[in-house]
């Protein structure tokens, strides 16, 4: 069945695909974010060949007449949402169970480009995302660079080493049961790195993390298991994300020491206030954080962390340029500048307004949801269609 | 080079901060080991005491001054078998039931609320170890009960060895009887003999490996091993949590057989042991000498607590340390000396209990334990004699910074 619905899809939008990628296309609208500090009030952008070539007056007069026109009129346009973190709820899938050590798996192998939930993702403005390792394992792997919403979505490069040292890391039914025996498994396997006694692909992972080439995430959500991950990134020098850390208020300090970032859970209501105020307050302590966790609730956590005191330019950092910058992509994403992917999304007002509907959302250069100005919109996402959900 | 700025500047601060100076005066003061001062004088600057003595003591020009008449303050208290201070689960790692190189303050969470309970109730520092549901847990530390980074906590890391006997150790791994055999917990041991036997074979290992390598190849690095030779080699003191007659005797047994160190902690049936103890010259952490039975995961040993083990461990001249351990029963660390005095002990021998005796165990009098110049402000200042029922800690300082009351 789901292969049958995205190939239908296809064939209705790909000869449209072909025209995009021909022809430039010039995107108008009353105001265009080309990131959260530079903002186009009826604004211009250029795209050609799925990537943005001009901004604003830049945008040549000769290219300017040559180019399909897109104006979304008083709609605001705002860069695509980076999600660095998500297993897509299929954690099963990224979790090798009976080992608790798997640093060089790739989460890139368990990716399926067909998957459902990513042709629903455009819909609530994430146009790329990191699909890591679960935090099953105390090292889980290999999280990979994913682009959401066409027919078939985009497998792209290899990014973060994941650690976990949450709490379904220690399971009771396979070693490590306990936080302190999660601890030693790490750093006893980087010393082995360290003094040359581990070799192979697993020992080629943790060098390159400790060498910084590459990101290190690490789940972490209580006082305790916050100090064990800030701990082994001073220890081994690790360039340190902290994904979840809903209490992270504990370790404020700490964290602008060492230059840690982090990944949010989703933000509801409900929570403790201190979980509600955290993004306020990394903000004014300068550590870098971006929103996470339920990828269709993410502009609700935005809104909820600007109720709780956060600025609204760097709620949007948070869900566009941060992450970016997190899976060291922000040369290509989270941005409309030039040479970045032409991903974006269009609200009829500011996103961080949850009255704002969404309107449209392009994935390098491609309409992939919502509809484009006087036109009718393209289909919906084929799980909706098919009355999956 | 901003970085730098950045990590100097709140030290300077806290340095300007710390720098001020408080006078506690007009309480009577045990300064620990050290005979009582009726009328006394404490003078605390930059986290440190700058002076103990009696109302004749010089008060520093612009200090703050505290009036504690009628009160008393004592040395912090340590606890020098504590149990709590991390999340259910996380001081015992079932994987193996030989970890000796495991650390409990990787496990340390400094919002647990045992250990906001203690400090509330006069102790400041804490003896952290690994928990009892392995044979041999791993690595011990002494921490502060305030604070919010375990670095900076922590009073001296690697301080002990736990050593468990009895049958905690034991009691949950199973034969199959229709369980999963690939299950972690279908193993050694599941008897007081297996118990013994596991402890037995790691030490053996370990000399084994320790004789060999003398002159040869250096064996590849095991860092259990290597924990365990540091234990033969005299340079780290075992902690064998032993309650009954047998399990103590056997403790003694097999630290004599391999000719390490050991304290032996709980050591409910000291009172039939004394002979032993006395001849082996061990120090005994005594656990909650208030409980009448042990209760908790080792009430099934067969210990037979009494009520006056500890005057009868004092009389000896057996070298004792009163605790609130394992047994779920335990009181706060101040009433468990007050039980022991009540029933026999020197009052000023069940203070030195809780505070000067346990630093010296552990390694830390250098730092705590005691009011002289030089250490670290860490105090308590009572509503009545400690050792009264009705004492209450009307205020608890680490470091000289107050800690928040929890009452």
């Amino acid at each position: 069945m789901r292969r049958y619905l995205p190939l239908a899809l296809a064939a209705a939008v790909s000869p449209f695909c072909a025209r995009a990628a021909a022809q430039d296309v010039l995107l108008q609208a009353r105001r265009i974010v080309v990131a959260p500090d530079a903002v186009l009030d009826d604004g211009r952008v250029l795209l050609r060949q799925g990537k943005v070539a001009y901004v604003g007056t830049e945008v040549p007069a000769e290219a300017r007449a040559r180019a399909r026109r897109v104006d979304y009129g008083p709609a605001f346009v705002v860069p695509g949402f980076v999600l660095a973190q998500t297993t897509l709820g299929h954690d099963a899938d990224l979790a090798e169970r009976a080992l608790p050590f798997t640093p060089d798996l790739r989460a890139a192998e368990a990716a399926d480009p067909w998957q459902e939930d990513l042709l629903e993702l455009p819909r609530h403005g994430v146009t790329a995302l990191a699909l890591a390792p679960a935090s099953g394992n105390v090292a889980g792997g290999i999280a990979a660079l994913v682009k959401s919403g066409r027919e078939r979505a985009v497998v792209g490069d290899d990014l973060y080493l994941t650690l976990s040292l949450a709490r379904n890391a220690r399971q009771a039914e396979r070693p490590p049961t306990s936080l302190m025996g999660a601890v030693d498994l790490l750093r006893s396997a980087f010393d082995g790195v360290r003094t040359g006694i581990g070799q192979g692909p697993d020992a080629a992972v943790l060098r390159q993390a400790m060498q910084g080439t590459r990101g290190v995430f690490v789940y972490a959500d209580n006082f305790a298991e916050l100090n064990a991950a800030l701990d082994l990134g001073r220890d081994f020098g690790l360039r340190l994300v902290l994904v979840g850390a809903a209490h992270a208020e504990k370790v404020l300090p700490r964290l602008v020491q060492q230059q840690a970032a982090v990944v949010l859970g989703t933000l509801r209501p409900e929570l403790r206030r201190a979980e509600l105020e955290l993004p306020a307050r990394l903000a004014v302590a300068g550590v870098p954080f971006c929103f996470g966790g339920d990828p269709e609730l993410l502009r609700q956590s935005a809104a909820l962390a600007v109720q709780y005191g956060l600025d609204r330019r760097s709620a949007l950092q948070a869900l566009t340029r941060v992450p970016a910058a997190l899976l060291d992509r922000d040369g290509t994403l989270g941005a409309l500048r030039q040479g970045h992917a032409a991903d974006f999304v269009v609200f009829t007002g500011d996103p961080l307004d949850l009255s704002s509907a969404h309107v449209a959302t392009w994935v390098d250069g491609v309409l992939v949801a919502g509809s484009e100005p006087g036109a009718a919109p393209v289909a919906e996402p084929p799980a909706a269609a098919a009355g999956v959900r | 080079m901003s970085r730098l700025a950045s990590v100097l500047v709140p030290f300077a601060l806290g340095t300007a901060l710390a720098a001020q100076t408080t006078v506690f005066t007009g309480a009577r003061i045990l300064p620990g080991g050290a005979p009582p001062i009726a009328d006394g004088v404490l003078v605390v600057t930059g986290g440190r005491i700058a002076a103990v003595g009696d109302a004749a003591t010089p008060v520093p020009d612009g200090a703050a001054i505290v009036d504690c008449r009628g009160r008393t303050i004592t040395p912090g208290l340590i606890d020098a078998s504590f149990r709590g201070g991390a999340a259910a689960g996380d001081l015992n790692e079932q994987g193996d039931e030989v970890t000796p190189h495991l650390r409990a303050l990787d496990s340390l969470d400094p919002d647990d609320p045992a250990l906001a309970r203690a400090r509330a109730a006069g102790v400041t520092a804490v003896h952290l170890m690994p928990g009892t549901r392995n044979v041999i847990g791993g690595l011990g530390c002494v921490v502060k009960t305030a604070g919010t980074d375990p670095a900076a906590m922590l009073v001296k890391a690697d301080v002990s060895l736990r050593i468990v006997m009895g049958s905690e150790p034991s009691a949950e791994n199973r034969a199959i009887r229709g369980g999963r055999v690939d299950s972690i917990y279908y193993r050694r041991p599941t008897t007081r003999m297996g118990v013994v036997w596991e402890t037995r074979r790691a030490f053996h290992e370990a000399k084994q490996a320790l004789e060999l390598s003398l002159g040869a190849t250096p064996a590849p690095p095991d860092r259990g091993r290597e924990v365990l030779q540091r234990v033969l080699r005299g340079d780290l003191t075992a902690y064998t949590t032993a309650r009954s007659e047998q399990d103590i005797r056997t403790a003694l047994r097999i630290a004599a057989e391999f000719g390490y160190r050991t304290v032996i902690d709980e050591a409910q049936d000291a009172w039939v042991v004394a002979d032993e103890l006395l001849a082996a010259q061990v120090t005994v952490l005594l656990g909650a000498p208030s409980a009448a039975q042990v209760q908790g995961s080792a009430g099934r040993d067969g210990a037979d607590p009494r009520y006056a083990t500890a005057k009868l461990l004092a009389d000896r001249g057996i070298p004792f340390v009163i605790t609130t351990g394992t047994n779920t029963a335990a009181l706060e660390l101040v009433r468990e000396a007050m039980f022991a005095a009540r029933n026999g002990v020197a009052p000023a021998q069940a203070i030195d209990a809780v505070t000067i005796a346990p630093a010296r165990l552990l390694g830390i009098a250098d730092r705590t334990g005691s009011l002289a110049a030089g250490k670290d402000a860490d105090f308590v200042v009572w509503s009545h004699d400690p050792l009264d029922p009705a004492a209450v800690a009307e205020s608890v300082h680490i470091d000289g910074k107050p800690v928040p009351a929890s009452r």
